[in-house]
């Protein structure tokens, strides 16, 4: 029997130091499925580029919060992505030591968050209303980071199918943390400017990129792993296997969720559960040991 | 450069065709929006603080009271959970954190309870010896930072005033019927709050230890109580907290909670200064404080995060001076944390 105690709010958001050791981790930590590996591993292409993104376009908001409360939120949010960055790092550079170079991927990335998406040089209030934005774009992929975090805790193919467990925990940690503070780019875009016409584009623009990174990223992955040697076609087909067979998020139930998010009465804190993400990083090795 | 397209996947092309359109799509987009001016709104400001009165006054303890705050006209106040706590705004502008210690189902009132700290920074002193029944207290919150989470079986561990937090953890486990444990440990049993209402508890699940009783108890002896698959959650002095942590066997499914306030006192820390770079100011750090601190006087806005030297918020560029490199990444490139590193001697200049 588990005592039964009410949904935990109002937490304060703290980064963890957390550390992982890559050397025993394989490249298809999903014993035998390459496929569904890298359809994962795509992310870990995308995150560290992206988290430092939201770190810099965050820094800049800060100054025009006049919420001390959103503030702290917002606070305790870039330093846990700066760790989900960081973290996600390691695992690249595990990557290319194994002889899976994703540095042409990277670089491309790289071109998203630091050219089209960075600093434009802007003044006055086009320089306010670059920075709004870029938070209207931050908050549509929080709510995709706090969707597939609630998925990854639930997974529970992936412990079925032997997935690594370092790898697990990283990625459970992570998307422990994304529901945790999942409410906090939704909450500081409403601040600073809360217009549906802004959500909507935002929305629009993240749905386009996002898949296309996903399908190119995967397919580049597939190409370039040195086991695979490209002879299997990766791309986001694969995905009507590994997404019902639970070793992947599928795209009914990323296209619910968009649905969900258009709605005007949209809250990031109905989407997965802040009990169940602070149990996990209760009992997440990575985690308890930042504790010790 | 990193604002150029970048080359295709497999280096077939110079500039990947995706990208190409990405960017004419994307920078076309911008454009056509930019031929309006854009409209900017600053920030509607919000104020949180509760304006609460002291209803009561009671001493707990020898040198512990607790305050009962209640909104002038009695509504109900914000909910809270066990681990919570309010950020009390004292009349000298001081600000400090205090658990919530009361009954999370009374939303008519919160209690909070304060031990005199006559060797500390003078949030203690100002409440016992200038707040009274019938004042005006300013609060934020509540917020929680020790959040309590449903266990079968928990062992409580605190030491003296540390047991505000846990006293709603334990009054919690008790209603839900959980098994349950508490050491409540402090330097005599005149020093310890809060025993009558500890009475309520059956007898076998409440241990009170008393220094000069029992001796200083050890990590071990805090836990013994803690068999495979029990949550601890620990609050009290930090040599407590660290004799728990080192005695934790996390084997068996246990997990250890405790509040984690961030920034760690400063260790052998020595004075300097720091010169703000952009607008020709120059602060002086004291021992016992970090550049941060200091530095957030000035500026408010300044970023930071994790106020412990590894999340890398609050790095700033290091114009001139040597650092003591106290955080890990320091030595990485020319930047310094100011939230934990410090000036090895002299002046440093810093880009803010």
């Amino acid at each position: 029997m588990s005592v039964r105690i009410e949904e935990p709010d109002g937490i304060v958001l703290q980064a963890r130091d957390v550390r992982f050791d890559w050397s025993q981790v394989p490249l298809h930590w999903i014993p035998g499925d390459p496929v569904a590996s890298h359809l994962i591993n795509v992310l870990h292409m995308l995150l560290p580029a992206g988290e430092e993104w939201f770190v810099r376009v965050f820094k800049e908001a800060v100054p025009h919060i006049r919420d001390e409360r959103l503030r702290e939120d917002v606070l305790g949010f870039i330093g846990q992505e700066a760790m989900h960055a960081a973290s996600h790092d390691g695992v690249l550079e595990h990557f290319v030591a194994q002889g899976l170079d994703v540095r042409p991927f990277t670089r491309q990335v790289d071109f998203l968050f630091e050219g089209l998406l960075g600093d434009r040089g802007l003044t006055g209030d086009r320089r306010r209303s670059w920075l709004n934005e870029r938070v209207s774009l931050i908050a549509a992929i929080e709510h995709f980071t706090g969707v597939l975090g609630d998925w990854i805790l639930n997974a529970e193919a992936l412990d079925r199918a032997g997935a690594d467990p370092t790898m697990l925990d990283l990625l459970r940690w992570h998307g422990a943390e994304e529901v945790e503070h999942r409410h906090v780019a939704h909450d500081l875009f409403m601040h600073l400017d809360g217009t549906y016409s802004a959500r909507l584009r935002a929305m629009a623009e993240t749905v386009s990129m996002l898949v296309a990174l996903w399908q190119r990223g995967h397919r580049f992955l597939m190409a370039a792993d040195p086991i695979v040697q490209g002879r299997i076609k990766g791309g986001l087909r694969h995905l009507r296997r590994t997404g019902p067979a639970g070793l992947t998020p599928d795209g009914r139930m990323m296209g619910a969720s968009i649905r969900r998010y258009l709605r005007r009465d949209y809250s990031p804190l109905r989407e997965g559960s802040t009990a169940q993400a602070l149990e996990y990083l209760a009992s997440s090795p990575a985690a308890q040991a930042a504790l010790r | 450069m990193r604002g150029d397209i970048p080359p295709s996947l497999f280096g077939k092309r110079p500039r990947d065709p995706f990208w190409v359109a990405a960017n004419a799509f994307f920078n076309g987009l911008e454009r056509v929006r930019s031929l309006r001016a854009p409209v900017v709104r600053d920030a509607r400001p919000v104020d949180r603080s509760l304006r609460l009165t002291v209803r009561a006054v009671r001493r707990e303890a020898a040198d512990v009271v607790s305050l009962r705050l209640a909104a002038p006209d009695d509504r109900p106040l914000p909910a809270w959970q066990p681990g919570s706590h309010l950020d009390v705004l004292l009349p000298s502008g001081r600000r400090r954190q205090y658990s919530l210690c009361g009954d999370p189902a009374d939303r008519r009132a919160y209690r909070i309870a304060v031990r005199r700290l006559p060797a500390g920074a003078g949030g203690s002193l100002e409440i016992h010896d200038a707040v009274a029944e019938g004042d005006s207290l300013s609060v934020q919150g509540p917020r929680n930072a020790f959040p309590f989470l449903a266990r079968e079986r928990y062992v409580f561990v605190a030491g003296g005033i540390g047991i505000t937090p846990v006293l709603p953890m334990v009054r919690a486990a008790h209603r839900a019927g959980a098994d349950w444990r508490l050491v409540y440990a402090g330097r005599s049993r005149a020093s310890l709050p809060f025993l009558d209402e500890l009475r309520e508890f059956p007898a076998d699940r409440v241990r009170v230890r008393a220094d000069d009783e029992d001796g200083v108890p050890s990590g071990a002896d805090l836990l013994a109580s803690a068999a495979p698959g029990t949550a601890v959650y620990c609050c009290g002095p930090a040599p407590m907290i660290d004799a728990v942590r080192a005695a934790f066997d996390p084997s068996g499914g246990s997990t250890l909670h405790f509040e984690r306030f961030a920034p760690a006192p400063v260790t052998d820390g020595k004075p300097f200064e720091v010169e703000l770079a952009r607008t020709g100011r120059t602060l002086r750090v004291p021992a016992d404080r970090s550049a941060l601190d200091v530095i957030r006087e000035q500026i408010p806005t300044a970023a930071y995060s994790c106020r412990q030297g590894f999340c890398g918020t609050c790095r700033v560029g290091l114009l001139a001076g040597d650092a003591d490199e106290r955080a890990v990444s320091d030595a990485a490139d020319d930047g310094f944390l100011i939230c934990v590193s410090r000036a090895s001697g002299g002046r440093l200049t810093l880009d803010l």
